[in-house]
């Protein structure tokens, strides 16, 4: 068999392709609006500052206190949001740079209340107070803090800590409640003075991506160790099913117990599609299809009204014994 | 020789070929190609065509307006289950030409072009589903970003919702479509690929590669 051979040589048969492209696409414009309209898709609400604050209110100033001594995931991640260390998994990473900056303690704290300042004059002097306080003082309060959040309690909407020496922090940290609280928060985080619009949500959902998301009760089923995004956040829906084989990946101890769990899953992946995608040039591995012999119910019409050679050899052969 | 050539005389046969009628309004097949097997890539491009319209729409309506509109809302529902169609035609495709070798003949290039569609369609999908703006956004946006900074390539910001609906409706479909185009021409250029020879014929041995 040569490469001319295998495109030419074959009894044409009449074929009204228009016709066929039309049913195809009416089949699927069938099927879609049918699925729309039986079942809709899939939403479920999202987490909001607002609502996690009102649910949460001491784990929303635990949140608030992490961003603000740099404790938090995103305050210390590293590339591409700022120079720390603790989310870097490669040198790549390390490369790509400072991206999105993001400065926790100012972006995700202090702005915010800065401009809850205006509308609720108590907040000034004790943000001034954290500002002009040393570095070592700000730390001496926020171990503090730490401290007593995990055994505050909540009086008339406010989080109350234990006594102890917090400086302005309880205040500041009761402001930044109450502004997660009034909904204004999602604002005050994406709002960019150079321009109008908010499109860029990367704050608002930075501020979220550690205990509020991880502790939603909706996100359990989405986790990574439950094979993650192939699973829908609605139940009985479809989700990203096509991504079985990196979630997959995920699973394996090697990678889920890896230093870098999400580069090396990637660049597995990656390898799996690069077998995929080069099958044609890998000796062996190209073959594979003929040797499986589902080709044979593909065409089985087509083998069995043209009978090959070796078929009408076995005929013949039988034909005396018969 | 390459200096003398013409380049225009060159592209219009190259073109003369890729864009008549003859090559993509046949009135006859292969007699192989007959069935529902031979109906899946038009399906998954079908479902495609079906993803372009319903985002059309939804993109002249603008972010969030399916939040507020039913009338948007229901073709959201569409383009929700019109992705869904076309992974599943696409991935009963993918398992027709890996089984029936369809890389032989030299159509080594369609089958590349149809894995790198494979490959783009994925963060097409993605990004679709981070501009939703729903539990799922949020969580998948958050999660997937380690993996995208951790590889270097954290310019694109999947917690930019901004970012994402610019990939979203313009430069992943558009790329999309133009493999799929190329994908679709050299399928239409080479015809399908012929059934493999009988088992013990002397070409057993070779025509396995592209």
């Amino acid at each position: 068999m040569t490469r001319q051979d295998v495109a030419t040589g074959y009894r044409q048969v009449p074929e009204d392709f228009v016709k066929h492209l039309l049913g195809t696409l009416g089949i699927v414009m069938g099927l879609v609006l049918l699925a729309s309209i039986l079942f809709s898709y899939p939403e479920k609400s999202p987490l909001t500052i607002r609502s996690y604050a009102t649910a949460h209110p001491v784990a929303f100033e635990q949140v608030v206190l992490r961003a603000l001594d740099g404790q938090g995931q995103i305050a210390n991640y590293g590339p591409p949001y700022n120079h720390g260390t603790g989310s870097v998994q490669s040198s790549l990473q390390s490369w790509a740079g400072v991206l999105h900056p993001i400065n926790a303690a100012t972006d995700f704290v202090l702005k915010p209340l800065g401009m809850a300042a205006s509308i609720n004059p108590a907040i000034g002097p004790a943000l001034a107070d954290f500002r002009h306080a040393s570095a070592s003082q700000q730390t001496r309060w926020e171990q503090a803090a730490t401290t007593g959040l995990a055994r505050a309690t909540l009086q008339k909407g406010q989080v109350v800590m234990p006594r102890g020496q917090y400086g302005p922090l309880p205040v500041l940290l009761n402001a930044a409640l109450g502004l997660g609280k009034s909904g204004l928060m999602s604002g005050a985080l994406t709002r960019n003075p150079a321009v109008f619009t908010h499109f860029n949500t990367q704050n608002d959902l930075l501020f979220l991506q550690g205990a509020p998301l991880q502790t939603n009760p909706g996100t359990q089923t989405l986790a990574g160790p439950n094979w993650g995004i192939i699973h829908p956040a609605v139940n009985g829906y479809p989700a990203a099913w096509w991504m079985t084989i990196p979630t997959w990946i995920y699973q394996w101890p090697a990678v889920a117990n890896s230093a870098a769990p999400d580069a090396l899953a990637l660049m597995i992946g990656f390898v799996f599609w690069a077998m995929l995608a080069f099958t044609p040039w890998i000796p062996l591995w190209n073959r594979v299809p003929r040797f499986v012999g589902i080709h044979r119910l593909i065409w089985q019409e087509y083998y069995r009204t043209h009978p090959g050679r070796r078929a009408r050899m076995l005929r013949e052969r039988e034909v005396p014994r018969a | 020789m390459f200096a003398v050539a013409n380049w225009t005389v060159t592209s219009k046969r190259l073109l003369s070929g890729v864009m008549s009628a003859e090559t993509w309004l046949p009135t006859e097949l292969p007699e192989y190609a007959r069935g529902f097997m031979y109906m899946l890539g038009s399906l998954t491009a079908s479902s495609f065509a079906v993803l372009v319209a319903s985002g059309i729409v939804l993109a002249m309506n603008g972010p969030a307006s399916w939040s507020y509109n039913g009338a948007v809302h229901f073709v959201a529902a569409t383009h929700f289950w019109a992705v869904q169609a076309f992974f599943f035609f696409m991935m009963l495709h993918l398992w027709r030409v890996f089984f029936t070798g369809a890389w032989r003949g030299g159509r080594g290039l369609t089958w590349l072009l149809g894995a790198i569609a494979l490959l783009v369609a994925i963060p097409t999908a993605f990004t679709g589903f981070l501009i939703n703006g729903d539990l799922y956004s949020q969580w998948n946006a958050v999660q997937a970003k380690d993996g995208l900074n951790a590889l270097g390539l954290g310019w694109v910001n999947l917690t930019n919702a901004g970012q994402m609906f610019g990939m979203h409706v313009v430069v992943l479909p558009l790329t999309l479509t133009v493999i799929i185009g190329l994908h679709i021409t050299l399928v239409r250029m080479k015809s399908v690929v012929p059934p493999y020879p009988e088992a013990d014929t002397p070409a057993l041995a070779r025509g396995d590669d592209a």
